[in-house]
């Protein structure tokens, strides 16, 4: 019930993350190089969700990785750090497109008005 | 691309078709002691070769009088300071507007020859090269152990995380083909932007060559040169830039 919990909650973050993939790589925004690496990023933690239950009994065995079983706090948890990687990445995205905007606005204005000034 | 006789094709009506027009670009903050020697040197190397030269002095927003001593060269003045990697992007898209079939960046502090520059442009268009590096590695003569430990540290960094296997990954002398100065674009502003923009070559298929320079070391250049303390920020800027781009 547990993982299954941790699997519902997982889950439309990680669509959410592949479905931008997609839209992106149609879109022409990354290159199919880019499309591969991070589909198959998110189909590995999407993996790890969805074998939650088999991964957590095997590390569970190793004493250097051994824990209590999945507690609701661990499912809260574990939920919040793959939404925040998904935010986090789209926010970087978003202010690397407007820092190239800026720099690129500032060449061609910085170039224009060196024109302008009949020195360029 | 990249060849000389697809360079050609390039030309504006306005020059001579055997005539190639070369854009010399020289990123340059607070140089006013030097900047002037720079812009002397190159014009009068390429007086009466067959290229069509223009340089072209970005100024980083300087606090000096580098615009005003730059005078002979066209002057593109930054209106924030953007840093190496900026100056450099800007000056090539003034050559990619004005159609230059080549590029040279130098450092505005003096350390390049422009005999140099004239010899790596040739070898580029010789060896149909679309990014050929200056490298002040191959004959050491001058460079203080310091800094030849400095720049073989950068060049095994850049090694390591991109896979590109040069020299000198940190050398401002480079000579960029048109099909270069139409794809290249890097991210960084920084002295990072040397071994990134390598990276992005690699990424674009372009071919990359080197050619063996003799780097001018005076008191003045190597105060204004790189510190290896700052190859510590470069490594840093380069590691992130590498993790970030796993997530694009």
């Amino acid at each position: 019930m547990r993982y299954a919990l941790l699997l519902l909650l997982t889950a439309p973050i990680v669509l959410m993350a592949l479905m931008n993939i997609f839209t992106q790589y149609k879109m022409k925004r990354i290159s199919k190089q880019r499309f591969v690496q991070q589909f198959i990023l998110w189909t590995l933690i999407s993996t790890l969700m969805f074998a939650s239950f088999p991964v957590y009994n095997l590390v569970s065995g190793n004493p250097l990785l051994d824990s209590s079983s999945l507690s609701l706090f661990d499912i809260v948890q574990t939920t919040a750090i793959v939404y925040i990687v998904y935010i986090i990445n789209n926010f970087r995205r978003k202010i690397e497109q407007n820092e190239r905007t800026i720099r690129n606005l500032h060449q061609e204005v910085s170039i224009i008005l060196s024109s302008r000034n009949g020195k360029g | 691309m990249g060849s000389a006789k697809a360079a050609y094709q390039y030309c504006p009506d306005k020059y001579n078709y055997e005539t190639m027009k070369i854009c010399v670009v020289v990123p340059a903050y607070n140089e006013e002691l030097v900047i002037g020697d720079v812009v002397d040197d190159v014009k009068e190397t390429f007086r009466g070769t067959k290229y069509f030269c223009e340089v072209v002095v970005v100024n980083d927003q300087s606090t000096d009088k580098t615009a005003e001593n730059a005078q002979k060269a066209t002057i593109i003045n930054h209106l924030i300071n953007q840093g190496a990697g900026g100056a450099t992007s800007t000056g090539l898209r003034y050559a990619e507007i004005h159609k230059a079939n080549w590029v040279i960046t130098l450092d505005g502090d003096g350390q390049h020859k422009a005999i140099d520059a004239l010899s790596c442009l040739e070898q580029a268009i010789k060896i149909d090269a679309d990014l050929l590096i200056g490298s002040r590695l191959i004959n050491k003569k001058g460079m203080s152990k310091v800094k030849i430990l400095g720049n073989r540290g950068l060049t095994l960094i850049t090694y390591l995380l991109f896979g590109i296997s040069v020299t000198d990954s940190q050398s401002g002398l480079r000579i960029f083909s048109q099909k270069a100065i139409d794809v290249l674009e890097w991210k960084s502003t920084g002295y990072d932007f040397c071994s990134e923009m390598l990276w992005r070559a690699k990424k674009a298929n372009l071919s990359i060559a080197e050619y063996p320079i003799q780097a001018i070391y005076t008191d003045y250049s190597k105060s204004k040169g790189q510190s290896n303390w700052n190859a510590v920020n470069i490594v840093k800027s380069l590691v992130r830039r590498r993790i970030v781009e796993m997530f694009e």
